[in-house]
């Protein structure tokens, strides 16, 4: 879709018959269970940092969650203990594939390689799913344990855990101009986004069991553009990391989004923010399609229980969340139909057909979307079994929908339409895609493993006859210079001459 | 990735077809009504009624992103 986008998930993670765990030891020993050798660390920090704002300064601390102060005694107590570096406690791996696999905090992440093919995003977003159950089932054998793995955004006890969409987009769009375009889109998108959730919680914990909203993640949000993730947490968030040429690009990093379980969900979603972004890049965006009163509305359409998800707009003028969607939709219909190739094409359709759908008979989307999906599972469950709404064995269900078990877990036992075959995604877990950077860095590790000295989304630094190489990989940001890139790297037997190559 | 972890990551799921763009039932008057397999629900009943009732009860993670 000519625009680099990737997912990074952080996972749920217990042990079975367990209510409490080292959530960090396991995480750790769980990516350490996806290497047979040494752990041998080569990412690179340096070019983090999540304090930097968009809007043009350094912030002086992040929120956390209250809960965190008492984890974080418990935390430095087992550092010292057991003694884990920073480097050990991350576990970063670096895949042939070109994602990035490591402990977040408290939590096993997968970044997937940077794409440029919506079918490849989603291939790749299941591989993380496969690779992490691999690496469930081998630690679960090592501990005579079964480990547990959820891709979901709750615990329903109020902590929340993210799935972020990430987007390289033009710098030169004011951090405002793409604020007032793309948050009232994050606000409506979850009506074909949500993944569902049984109970409306606070940080404080559940609120409100039994009662059935469209998103994971909505009750989570409470300021319209900040910094912070971990608490606090804005619609828009406004980390400064481009992972790229910051004088020609940004990163949206979209933080306002649930993990998705379904491939068309995760198509959709991604392929309508992409153009989306276009949109804003072109100044396509009217301010009429801002809503009042963002974090309100965030939760009122995901708790609507009508289905008729009513916004109003700045201008006072009241409409559906589904209308709202077909205002972006029009608009990129309008304007982005020039561009049209085999991916947009697709989700301008699915797009159109699915606000259609929405309208006539929600339910009629119970193959496509996660939320309908397991309303539709829960719903059957509770006829059969004469189960009430607020029961906790439905929250519990809702869980097991995202259990990445495929022998377990509940949306793999619902027929969901694919977009992606088993065959690509087995492709992904060894192959990065083939028009990115990342295939530079995935084939990088695949053969030059031992040269490695250090890596950023960015940047492959190299020792060779004893000195260090940088290879900076900003330029290909540009598709022609990756397949430059790509191709000197697939041409050189060596490090040395791959070098050598690329400074001609 | 490794050789052994490749070897050992099963296709479990049932295979599909991707899906096309036209899928929907081609009538161009009003919204479309796509079609819909419903799942064999006895199959997954069964699934369903292997959850162990408490699980969300016990389970609990750290905050994250």
């Amino acid at each position: 879709m000519e625009r680099l986008f990737g997912i990074e998930t952080e996972y749920g993670i217990t042990l079975e018959n367990e209510a409490h765990i080292d959530a960090v030891k396991q995480s750790i020993e769980l990516i350490k269970s996806y290497r047979q050798e040494d752990f041998r660390p080569v990412w690179d920090y340096r070019g983090e940092d999540p304090f930097r704002d968009e809007r043009g300064f350094r912030a002086n601390a992040l929120s956390n969650h209250p809960d965190e102060k008492e984890e974080e005694k418990r935390d430095r107590k087992r550092n010292i203990k057991e003694r884990l570096s920073f480097a050990e406690i991350k576990s970063d791996h670096i895949l042939t594939n070109g994602a990035r696999l490591y402990n977040d905090h408290a939590h096993p992440e997968y970044s997937t390689p940077e794409c440029s093919s919506l079918f490849d995003l989603v291939a790749h977003d299941k591989a993380g799913e496969r690779i992490l159950q691999r690496c469930a089932e081998t630690r679960s054998q090592k501990l005579g344990k079964r480990v547990l793995l959820y891709k979901n955004n709750t615990d329903f006890h109020g902590h929340s855990y993210g799935c972020h969409d990430n987007y390289l987009m033009a710098r030169e769009v004011p951090f405002e101009t793409l604020k007032q375009g793309i948050m009232p889109f994050f606000i409506t998108r979850q009506i074909f986004a949500g993944s569902g959730k049984i109970g409306i919680e606070t940080e404080a914990g559940l609120a409100t069991p039994g009662h059935y909203q469209l998103s994971q993640r909505s009750d989570f949000f409470h300021v319209e553009a900040s910094v912070d993730t971990m608490h606090n947490r804005p619609i828009v968030n406004t980390r400064d990391e481009p992972h790229a040429d910051a004088s020609k690009y940004r990163r949206l990093h979209g933080i306002a989004g649930d993990a998705n379980m379904s491939e068309y969900a995760t198509a959709l979603k991604v392929g309508t923010t992409a153009l989306v972004i276009t949109l804003i890049e072109q100044r396509r965006i009217p301010e009429s399609l801002a809503l009042v009163n963002p974090i309100d509305t965030i939760k009122t359409v995901s708790h609507d229980q009508t289905y008729r998800w009513i916004v109003m707009t700045a201008e006072g003028k009241t409409m559906s969340a589904i209308d709202h969607q077909r205002e972006y939709l029009a608009l990129a219909q309008k304007h982005l139909s020039e561009a049209v190739g085999l991916e947009i094409d697709w989700v301008l359709t699915e797009w159109e057909d699915t606000l259609n759908a929405l309208e006539a008979d929600p339910m009629s989307l119970t193959d496509r979307l996660d939320w309908v999906a397991k309303k539709w599972l829960l719903e059957t469950f509770a006829e059969e079994e004469g189960v009430a709404w607020d029961d906790p064995w439905l929250q519990s269900l809702d869980l097991e929908y995202h259990n990445i078990d495929l022998d377990e877990g509940l949306y793999y036992g619902i027929p969901m339409r694919r977009v992606v075959t088993d065959e690509q995604v087995d492709a992904a877990l060894h192959n990065p895609p083939a028009d990115t950077r990342a295939y530079f860095r995935g084939r990088a590790v695949d053969r030059f493993s031992n040269a490695i000295k250090a890596i950023q989304w960015d940047s492959i630094t190299f020792t060779v006859n004893g000195r260090t190489r940088e290879i900076n990989l900003n330029a290909l940001a540009d598709a022609a210079i990756a397949r430059q890139y790509n191709e000197a790297l697939d041409q050189s037997p060596n490090v040395e001459t791959l070098i050598e190559k690329l400074h001609q | 990735m490794t050789a052994n972890m490749i070897a050992q990551l099963e296709r479990k799921q049932r295979d599909t077809k991707p899906i096309g763009p036209g899928d929907g039932d081609g009538d161009n008057e009003g919204p479309k009504r796509q079609k819909v397999s419903r799942p064999d629900t006895q199959e997954l009943l069964k699934r369903m009624r292997r959850v162990d009732k408490d699980q969300s009860r016990r389970y609990r993670q750290r905050t994250g992103e």
